[in-house]
């Protein structure tokens, strides 16, 4: 953690970590909506639809940070994020209510 | 252990058509006019008079000082913090100075905190008149019918829940009736309106809730709080900050920086 002084020596800009934040949370509710459709499409059925939706979401998380965050983050240190929970677990939540909707949606369309 | 057959029920394929496309584009539609409407609602923020726009500033100035003294020099800073805190503790910025010390009006009787209150008012009515007509629309026209089947499993406690209006004791809790798609919708669509309005959309309820359940901006000059005693606290913060400069040893910084 840094220290007080090393913060006011280097401040972390909060509207930029918000805007951060709500990119992030933009793509994941995004992509937990297809992620919904392509389940559904699949048939998949109860564990293997929710650990197909964990995979998937993950992966996303995972390039997101190779292709936007890993290049200059790792030079300059992490500080786009609040912290690595919010950033690896934090779009799981958000985009599970978007994702049983569709994911319902197109399973009920194309099989039951 | 006897492996259960698997519920088959045939519906007919019409009630995609008549029952779940209706029901979803309604939602969609509701969610944006409720973001537009709330757009049109917004009232514009009231020019204050002079008097009182001085005093949120001269709060605002203290906490902004209070929040970046490393800035500045300890001289500055002392010599700024002097200044606000004779000035606060005196009155000098307070709207009308010859008040102080007396109850703060009744927010009721007050004209311009009467118009907050009806903004809010008008949040909420533009939040709960939507959800009743659509509750109470798909409970006229469309209860009684099953339209889908979950994907995952759940236990009996939900039965009561997904199939209110299907009176039938054998079904799977993985049927669904109309109206357990309804509250489906509300809580999934978020990421749809995320992509037709932008992010930062007041089409959710959801978004709504917790919006209210924050902290609120205005609530700092709202109606009922006394400047008086707002001005004595912010003056008591700064008499006790402990000024260091972000400068402090900058020399030292500076050369361990420096690689031979």
């Amino acid at each position: 953690m840094p220290s007080e002084l090393e913060l006011q020596i280097s401040p972390i800009v909060q509207e930029s970590l918000v805007h951060n934040s709500r990119t992030l949370q933009n793509l994941q509710s995004l992509t937990a909506s297809l992620f919904g459709v392509s389940a559904g499409i699949l048939g998949l059925e109860s564990y293997d639809g929710f650990l197909f939706y964990l995979a998937f979401s993950l992966l996303t998380s995972a390039l997101f940070y190779l292709v936007r965050v890993a290049p200059s983050s790792l030079t300059a240190g992490p500080r786009y994020f609040r912290g690595p929970f919010e950033f690896w677990a934090g779009g799981l939540m958000n985009g599970l209510a978007g994702f049983i909707l569709t994911w319902t949606l197109f399973y009920g369309l194309v099989r039951a | 252990m006897a492996q259960v057959p698997v519920q088959t029920i045939h519906r007919d394929p019409q009630l995609f058509y008549w029952i779940l496309f209706p029901i979803t584009i309604v939602m969609i539609l509701t969610g944006v006019l409720r973001h537009y409407a709330s757009v049109l609602m917004a009232s514009a923020p009231k020019r204050l008079e002079q008097k009182a726009m001085r005093e949120q500033r001269r709060l605002i100035h203290g906490m902004n000082l209070r929040g970046n003294f490393h800035v500045l020099s300890q001289r500055s800073f002392a010599t700024r913090r002097d200044a606000l805190i004779t000035a606060y503790e005196s009155g000098t910025y307070l709207k009308d100075p010859e008040r102080r010390g007396q109850a703060p009006p009744n927010p009721m009787s007050d004209p311009s905190s009467m118009e907050g209150m009806m903004g809010m008012m008008k949040n909420q009515m533009a939040m709960i008149i939507p959800n009743t007509l659509i509750m109470s629309w798909i409970n006229a026209f469309f209860s009684g019918y099953v339209i889908m089947k979950l994907p995952f499993p759940l236990t009996i406690k939900f039965k009561s829940m997904l199939q209110a209006g299907v009176a039938t004791k054998d079904m799977d809790p993985r049927w669904m009736s109309s109206i357990s798609w309804y509250f489906l919708c509300i809580f999934g669509l978020q990421s749809v309106f995320n992509f037709l309005l932008g992010s930062d959309n007041a089409a959710s309820q959801m978004a709504q809730q917790m919006g209210q359940m924050g902290p609120q901006a205005g609530q700092m000059f709202g109606p009922g709080v006394d400047p008086d005693k707002q001005f004595l606290a912010e003056a008591e913060n700064l008499a006790v900050v402990e000024h260091h400069s972000v400068l402090d040893g900058v020399e030292q910084r500076l050369l361990e920086g420096i690689k031979v």
